[in-house]
């Protein structure tokens, strides 16, 4: 187990949201991903996927306060869970949790497994459909960026505050003094426990599970769970590693024809966007 | 594609040695070692500003937010550099961004104005393109398409053809639409007349029964989604008078439709404006008169139609003058200058005088020039025989008519006459106008003025009361101002926003810098 230096977070406030896109934006540009109107990231339709490491997506919430639903924007993204279990399934060590709490992909390291895809509750890692090597995506929490002091991309444009950088016991200090003290807020932080705690905090005045988020995810940290024998035997790894390089040639291959077929299907139907892929029709958790 | 593509490809023995020769030597000593080469993402660009550690504030930051269905702006993220001009100008300048107290509501708060695109480096914020809607109607035979253009763009136009700033393009400007295929061809200042033939009318009434004065004018689209926004409370005061557009559209589904015995099932009406808040106008739900049609149902801004014109390949330097045509087309001096800021004002005070004396306004009043010029907040005091002592204030930039109207509320002032309009400027600095450097500038400002001033003072009648046309419109069909039928068709009404938002209730505006 590795030695966490200072644990970093970032928390968000989701009162203070106003779904400009800032965020998404700066993700873009920070991490030169590719602009796809047709797969939006803000709004009701807007999704994670492998070009939006980011998305703001809106909730029309029922209150009784108002006779009109309110709007409210959940920017959504990997949550860098203090125990991943994307990081512990992924035996070529792709994904690893750095020493301020980013749990960063490298694609140098990836067979195209995608059994992190599987692994992570949250549905965050996606995979390049569309190319002809793809890899798996998700945010970085800007490791390079805040490697030297500076905050994530979205954090450092976000108009509103609704989104800060920090060590992650202060923030979680200033959340729940936040909570218990406004009355607006509910008084939950999650992320605080969540799979054994997350580096994005969120808090809310509408109760998470209204918002999309999952709240069955429990308290315990899923990488107990998972398979992680790999971590304890290198050679086997290498045996396994070779094998699944060349498996991942072949599925590569097999989905290079598949999303073909897809795209293809796709010019055939006008809702296209919603059947891009199995995987992100059903992420509308976070 | 070809059909080797469609079936799983056999994996050659070559591929598969370069595969485990690459990924397994390389990747397998990295795995072992648990170290690795690059992180994915980092490989792109942010503006300066935002690299910085993360402990010091950021001056210039982020972006405004606009709804997907926002009628008159849109954004092409493509474009967006994050350099927070757009919320530099919806904050400051307009007071709309950061003038509500978070969480939203319901709500993405906006005015339309438009100003955000003009101050948008990179035209990642526009107009909301309705040339296309423009398009089908001129091809579709069955339907005849009427047009009508603000003061403001004729004055404007020209820039996009390299004309310099301030030249006035009237009538090559409806020589062009007329090439484009438009089948008549009207003049929003004719309208204007008939604003302000209301609006004084209105006026006079308010006066002489005391009751809910100021009257605020109601032309300005942006102005009145502002105060229904953020002081519902003066919603009274607003003129019931549509604005100059919406006027125009309906008399053209009327009036005109009547005279010239078309089915207004099968009129397009097209409206060239300097402002893309027209467009949300053109589609409140208050305005549809006749049967359920839009009084308006397209509305271009001015590099819209300036877009459209040099798609056919016209240049309107080179095109011979055309008239406007008749029954909706003629405009008094009065009416041209509701494009500059004060021009409302002028023509109104012009024409209460005349209601209410029956006399000429004296010279004083045709040059106004008190409220002319692009101080923030300008107030006169001004005597009219019979009306007596009237003050009016007008202001421009929605930031000064924060200042007035919190005067207003605090009682610290009072007014009888209030004009405002929510650009610098007044229309001929609308969100729709041609782009120029940017952050805009009073020096096109003033260019533009003085173009507009210049027509008052040229060839017309600069009375609204003896425009031809508004007195025809009134004989033959409208009676005279304020009668039922005008009430029916040229009077409005303003719905309460401010559900849905909570308004900031402490704020300071720095009076200072409230524009030159
Ligand atoms: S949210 Fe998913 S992808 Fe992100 S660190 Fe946790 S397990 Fe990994
Ligand atoms: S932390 Fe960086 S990678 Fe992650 S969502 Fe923000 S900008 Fe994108
Ligand atoms: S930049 Fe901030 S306010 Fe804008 S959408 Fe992102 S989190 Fe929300
Ligand atoms: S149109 Fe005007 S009110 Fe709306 S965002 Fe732009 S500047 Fe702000
Ligand atoms: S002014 Fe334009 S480029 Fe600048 S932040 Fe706003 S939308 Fe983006």
């Amino acid at each position: 187990m590795k030695v966490i230096l200072i644990a970093k977070a970032v928390l968000v406030d989701i009162t203070k949201c106003i779904g400009c896109g800032s965020c998404s934006v700066a993700c873009k540009l920070w991490n030169d991903l590719e602009f796809d109107d047709s797969r939006p990231t803000v709004g009701v339709e807007a999704q994670l996927n492998d070009v939006n490491w980011t998305a703001v997506q809106r909730h029309d919430v029922q209150s009784k306060d108002s006779p009109q639903a309110l709007w409210r924007f959940v920017k959504q993204q990997c949550l860098h869970c203090l125990e991943p279990a994307c990081a512990s399934a992924c035996f070529s060590k792709a994904l690893q949790r750095n020493d301020s709490g980013a749990v960063v992909y490298y694609p140098d390291l990836c067979v195209g497994c995608r059994y992190c895809m599987i692994a992570c509750p949250f549905n965050i890692p996606k995979y390049e459909w569309k190319k002809t090597f793809p890899l798996v995506t998700k945010c970085q929490m800007c490791s390079t960026k805040t490697a030297s002091g500076e905050a994530p991309a979205c954090v450092s444009v976000c108009p509103t505050m609704a989104l800060k950088y920090g060590e992650r016991s202060a923030l979680l200090k200033e959340a729940r003094q936040l909570v218990n003290t406004n009355h607006l807020y509910i008084k939950e932080i999650y992320g605080e426990y969540e799979v054994g705690g997350t580096s994005w905090l969120y808090i809310s005045d509408v109760p998470f599970e209204q918002l999309g988020f999952k709240t069955d995810v429990g308290t315990k940290p899923l990488p107990s769970y998972t398979h992680n024998f790999l971590k304890y035997t290198p050679f086997l790894a290498i045996g396994w590693g070779m094998f699944l390089t060349g498996l991942s040639f072949y599925t590569k291959r097999r989905n290079k024809i598949t999303s073909q077929k897809q795209a293809d299907d796709d010019n055939k139907e006008t809702t296209s966007r919603k059947s891009e892929s199995t995987e992100e029709t059903n992420n509308e958790n976070l | 594609m070809n059909s080797q593509d469609k079936k799983p490809g056999f994996l050659s023995r070559r591929n598969f040695f370069k595969l485990i020769g690459g990924t397994g030597v390389a990747g397998a000593a990295a795995i072992t070692a648990g170290c690795s080469k690059a992180p994915a993402g980092g490989t792109g660009w942010l503006p300066q500003q935002y690299h910085t550690a993360s402990h010091w504030p950021v001056q210039v930051k982020g972006r405004v937010p606009i709804d997907i269905s926002n009628p008159s702006i849109a954004r092409d993220d493509r474009k967006c550099i994050l350099c927070g001009q757009c919320i530099e100008v919806c904050k400051n300048t307009q007071t709309v961004f950061g003038y509500y107290d978070l969480p939203l509501k319901n709500d993405i708060i906006c005015t339309h104005c438009g100003q955000c695109a003009m101050w948008c480096p990179t035209a990642a914020i526009t107009e909301r393109d309705d040339v296309n809607k423009v398009v089908k109607a001129l091809d579709d035979k069955n339907t005849f398409v009427v047009v009508q253009t603000a003061p403001a763009t004729r004055i404007a136009l020209g820039e996009e053809f390299g004309l310099s700033l301030g030249s006035n393009v009237e009538g090559r400007q409806v020589a062009a639409l007329k090439k484009l295929g438009f089948d008549a061809v009207f003049d929003t200042g004719f309208t204007a007349d008939l604003t302000i033939m209301e609006e004084a009318s209105e006026l006079i009434k308010r006066l002489k029964e005391k009751t809910t004065l100021p009257q605020f004018t109601s032309c300005c689209p942006g102005w009145v989604k502002f105060c229904e926004y953020y002081y519902p409370d003066f919603i009274p005061h607003l003129s019931t008078a549509k604005s100059p557009q919406q006027m125009l559209g309906t008399l053209t589904k009327t009036y005109y439709a009547e005279i010239k015995g078309i089915n207004p099932n099968n009129i397009i009406s097209v409206a060239i404006m300097p402002c893309t808040a027209k467009k949300f106008e053109a589609q409140r739900p208050e305005m549809a008169t006749n049967r359920n049609l839009r009084d308006v149902d397209i509305v271009l801004t001015t590099r819209e139609i300036a877009r459209l014109i040099k798609m056919r390949g016209l240049d309107i330097t080179t095109l011979e003058e055309a008239q406007y045509d008749n029954l909706l087309g003629e405009s008094s001096g009065a009416g041209m200058i509701f494009a500059a800021t004060g021009g409302v004002t002028e023509a109104a005070v012009r024409t209460a005088h005349y209601l209410a004396t029956n006399e000429p306004p004296p010279e004083p009043l045709l040059s106004f020039t008190a409220v002319r010029g692009l101080k923030g907040v300008k107030e006169a005091s001004i005597e009219i025989p019979g009306l007596g002592h009237l003050n009016v204030a007008v202001c421009h930039g929605l930031k000064n008519a924060r200042i007035i109207l919190d005067k207003l509320r605090s009682g610290e002032a009072s007014w009888d006459f209030i004009e405002v309009m929510a650009c610098d400027g007044g229309c001929i600095g609308g969100g729709g106008q041609p782009r120029t450097a940017l952050p805009p500038s009073d020096k096109v400002r003033t260019s533009r003025i003085a173009g507009i001033y210049n027509i008052d003072k040229k060839d017309r009648t600069r009375l609204s009361y003896e425009n031809e046309e508004i007195q025809l419109v009134y004989k033959n069909f409208l009676v005279r101002p304020l009668s039922d039928i005008a009430e029916e068709l040229l009077h409005t009404h303003y719905s309460d926003r401010s559900e849905h938002l909570i308004t900031k209730k402490n704020y300071s505006l720095n009076e200072g810098d409230s524009n030159s």
